[in-house]
């Protein structure tokens, strides 16, 4: 009694595991069920049991309700469907003027939007990419083919690659200086000696319309947001899904109503980058001192000039953050959206993944994430640079850069034109690499792949194995076997010793969609595996941040190794892991596992540095060692903020198993991909792409509640 | 009126007791109450949805004809193909008793030939089988228990000579043929 007296709480979670084991115990596992489960999924089957809502037929196997809820959700993405189809179709009929034909044409209105806002999209990829890499097709839209016919030389040329690695060199050196402006040259070298030019450039164009855009419509909405709190209430939800969302789920409505193309990537990109581009806006324009408002009103601004001359230039260096973010969420779409036929070294890195050329996808893989960091340092350096105000300078000191900038578009045309002669019978290496034509290292990779596999084949098969036979098949059975109302018992029960009545009734209600939809024992195996993937990653990531965190070179060599890794689109994980591995579990868990462990180590790293300098003097004055210091002050101190490490490791570990189902795994991504590839797939793809946000979302309300509560008990908040 | 007083009464004290537990036990008291409330709410839907053993019991027999098809399908997977018999005296491949009565039980077709050829011996049934453009109305293969004999058998049915007539022509299975895929009837002795 005194026990439960002194800790109450231990003896509540007691109590709740009691009740969740008994009832897994209590309620057996229906006689019939694997037999369902091996049957094909929403296959018409006499035994189903069906029922109708909104017109939509349900058909669902009726399990004892104890074991399986019924899917009273299965309406859902059926009637997604058929609405989606109504507004494309049938919704609000007009008569629309045809250019081409020259009559009035009816169409609906949602079609007719969305085929000016894809031409309009195509319109302006086509445009930088002309720039980029020479065409006709954006004159050709002013103009027409026999006015291009008549004046060929009006044929965009394209840029030779000489002038962007020196301009992007250039660029480099004025916002972070000479290592960067290396950097850049030389990733510029070696994308184009290495024939990646072309995939590249149409990369960057696409990056080059999502990117700008994303930050117009984040900040138009992060300011909009500041402003009314009505907007802050209706987009938090949203923001709050997009952020757990699976890039891939957004991929399959796109589809519906952009139909397949480099459009509709970017515009399911600025779906997918918009929404951390407001919450950076908002939590920039949040951390502006009420002193510097109170000042911009004083000097008489009004709302306009107060927003842009006061707050958006002091919360600067929050929105330029915005912006990196928005360009690398863009990075990791150019090779996802490639699914949807977005061009460029996305689409070669998937091609080459399809074709089991490791080779060849090491290479495209090596040339986003070079062009990721690039980008990435750039934007940071952007976001870092102090504009100085008050320095006297001269007309050359000022426009120094672009003079120089300017003499390397005329030495890079004369390069060009030298080239015309020096490769006359053959392609001018001095204006482009083309494709096929550049250095390739995807020989000498294939054959030390085929090395690794005869070399270590026994080992890797046994180790395979034993994986999959020993832990991931016992794994994946204990999830399976875990009946509803057990999982919903020790989910809620989990949200109310943590949060209280308002948290168990979210995780409730965020448990209860993934129950009452059909994807019920799907999700399971899409936890167990990113459960899998996070403890594993939290085991080394814990380690290897607390390790690295005990000197001042290691902490500063790890981060730069996790910004590293964090650039890189986690598409270019499976690479190596393919190479190793093979097709199997194994390689989706070892891809979630490298993958989940950069939260898991930075945020180890920076919880233990948030600790107060002043906390650790005082413990060395009062005599305790070193591993003292760290088990009884630094850990209980930086544990609330590890645990947000925590949160972002769920986070990563989901987004991965998700698209380990390119490899193939049967969890809710393989469902998310099959629904690509299916003209009804719009409803399924969106509501499994919810639930596996709801999943993240369950964890991330616990998580942060708890936080919230362990800062506030330690008076660290 | 008393009554009533004395309720209230007692509610206002027991409200008062509660506000004067311990916060842990208030607590516990809140995720007791939380599973009996999904308890509940499981143990209605269970009422409304659940099929539990109804379920297991239509499911067990389709599982057994799964595995009774897969059985029978391995069974025919390995009979060598051509002409299977149930009797003795050709070349073809001679079925045991127990062959003969699995083989019986896995065809399900039975070819235009064995149909011809029961037609023969039924003039009626030829009639009415041509002048209706060759359509059967049924097929059946059974297995009879009793006389331990494959029984196989097609309806046809249409008008003849402006009569509506419908015809079963039914006769003992005597051979199959053997596809490697499927078997099905070869010949029907319906004499």
């Amino acid at each position: 009694m005194e026990l439960i007296k002194k800790y109450p709480k231990l003896f509540q979670w007691l109590f709740l595991l009691i009740v969740f084991f008994a009832l897994c115990f209590a309620i057996d596992v229906p006689e019939t069920y694997k037999f369902i489960r091996g049957q094909a999924e929403f296959v018409k089957d006499p035994n189903q049991s069906s029922y109708i809502f909104l017109g939509k037929e349900v058909r669902y196997y009726a399990f004892d309700v104890f074991w399986r809820l019924p899917p009273l959700l299965g309406w859902l993405p059926i009637w997604i469907n058929d609405s989606l189809f109504f507004l494309m179709n049938e919704w609000m009929p007009m008569e629309f003027w045809n250019e081409d034909t020259q009559e009035f044409k009816t169409r609906p209105l949602l079609l007719q939007i969305s085929r000016n806002l894809t031409s309009f999209m195509t319109f302006l990829i086509e445009l930088i990419r002309e720039i980029l890499l020479g065409g006709l097709e954006t004159i050709v839209a002013f103009t027409s083919w026999d006015w291009i016919d008549k004046n060929p030389w009006a044929e965009l040329p394209g840029l030779p690659w000489t002038i962007v690695a020196a301009g992007a060199a250039i660029l480099s050196y004025k916002l972070s200086g000479k290592g960067l402006a290396l950097f850049a040259g030389l990733t510029m070298i070696y994308i184009s000696i290495f024939g990646q030019w072309k995939p590249s450039m149409q990369t960057l164009s696409f990056i080059l319309v999502a990117a700008p855009l994303s930050f117009i419509f984040g900040l138009g909405l992060g300011i909009a947001a500041f402003k009314s709190k009505r907007v802050e209430k209706a987009l938090y939800p949203i923001l709050l899904v997009m952020q757990t969302m699976p890039q891939y789920a957004v991929l399959v409505p796109a589809l519906v109503l952009f139909g397949v193309g480099d459009h509709a990537a970017v515009i399911i990109t600025m779906v997918v980058a918009v929404p951390p581009m407001i919450l950076l806006t908002i939590l920039g324009l949040r951390a502006i001192p009420p002193e510097v408002i109170e000042a911009g009103r004083m000097s008489g601004c009004n709302n306009w000039q107060l927003m842009l001359k006061v707050l958006i230039p002091t919360a600067r260096r929050d929105i330029l953050i915005g912006v990196n973010q928005v360009i690398m969420v863009c990075f990791s779409m150019a090779v996802i959206s490639a699914f949807i036929g977005a061009k460029g070294l996305g689409f070669n890195l998937l091609l080459a993944l399809n074709q089991l050329n490791i080779g060849l996808a090491l290479e495209a893989g090596l040339c986003i994430s070079l062009i990721a960091i690039l980008l990435d340092k750039m934007s940071l350096a952007w976001a870092n640079k102090q504009t100085d105000y008050f320095g006297n300078l001269t007309f050359l000191q000022r426009n120094k850069n672009i003079l120089f900038f300017a003499s390397t578009v005329a030495i890079g045309i004369i390069l060009a034109y030298v080239g015309t002669f020096l490769f006359k019978d053959t392609f001018n290496y001095l204006f482009e690499v083309p494709h096929n034509k550049g250095l390739s290292t995807a020989d000498f990779w294939n054959k030390g792949v085929d090395w690794i596999f005869d070399t270590f084949f026994v080992y890797i098969k046994a180790f395979n194995t034993w994986l999959i036979q020993d832990v991931l098949q016992p794994m994946r059975a204990l999830y399976l076997r875990m009946p509803a109302i057990a999982t919903l018992v020790l989910v809620v029960g989990s949200g109310y010793l943590i949060g209280g009545v308002r948290s168990a009734l979210v995780v409730c209600a965020l448990t209860l969609f993934i129950a009452l939809s059909p994807w019920w024992d799907r999700a399971l195996v899409t936890a167990y595996m990113a459960t899998f993937g996070v403890v594993i990653s939290c085991i080394i990531g814990f380690t290897v941040g607390t390790l690295c965190f005990q000197n001042k070179h290691s902490t500063s060599f790890m981060l730069g190794v996790c910004d590293i890794f964090q650039t890189f689109p986690s598409f270019v994980y499976l690479i190596p892991v393919m190479m190793l591995f093979g097709i199997t579990d194994t390689s989706v868990l070892i891809a979630v596992i490298v993958y989940a462990t950069i939260p898991a180590t930075r945020y180890t790293i920076e919880g233990l540095r948030s600790v107060p300098t002043g906390l650790h003097d005082a413990a060395t004055m009062s005599g305790v060692n070193k591993f003292q210091r760290l088990t009884k002050i630094e850990f209980p101190l930086a544990f609330p903020h590890m645990m947000l490490g925590l949160n972002q490791t769920i986070v990563f570990a989901l987004f991965m198993v998700i698209i380990g189902a390119f490899i193939g795994t049967e969890d809710l991504g393989q469902y998310i991909l099959k629904a690509l590839s299916d003209k009804n797939g719009a409803g399924i793809g969106l509501t499994l792409g919810i639930c596996v946000a709801f999943i993240g979302l369950i964890f991330d309300n616990l998580i942060r509640t708890w936080v919230g509560q362990r800062k506030k008990h330690l008076g660290i908040d | 009126m008393e009554n009533k007083k004395q309720v209230f009464g007692k509610m206002e004290v027991s409200k008062n007791s509660f506000k004067t537990l311990s916060e842990p036990v208030k607590q516990f008291g809140g995720l007791v109450g939380i599973i009996i409330l999904i308890f509940l709410t499981f143990f209605v839907l269970n009422n409304i949805f659940g099929e539990g053993d109804e379920l297991v019991a239509k499911m067990k027999i389709e599982e057994e004809r799964i595995a009774q098809e897969r059985k029978l399908n391995k069974l025919i997977s390995s009979l060598p193909s051509g002409v299977l018999v149930s009797f003795d005296g050709t070349d073809n491949f001679k079925l045991s008793d127990e062959l003969y009565e699995a083989v019986c039980k896995a065809t399900k077709l039975i070819p235009q030939r064995a149909i011809m050829g029961a037609n023969f011996l039924n003039f009626r049934a030829h009639e009415i089988y041509t002048i209706n453009g060759n359509k059967i109305d049924e097929t059946f293969v059974k297995w009879d228990d009793e006389k331990n004999k494959c029984f196989a058998g097609f309806v046809v049915s249409g008008k003849n000579v402006g009569v509506d007539e419908t015809i079963t022509v039914s006769g003992e299975a005597l051979s199959f043929l053997s596809t490697g895929i499927d078997t099905r009837v070869y010949f029907i002795k319906n004499f």
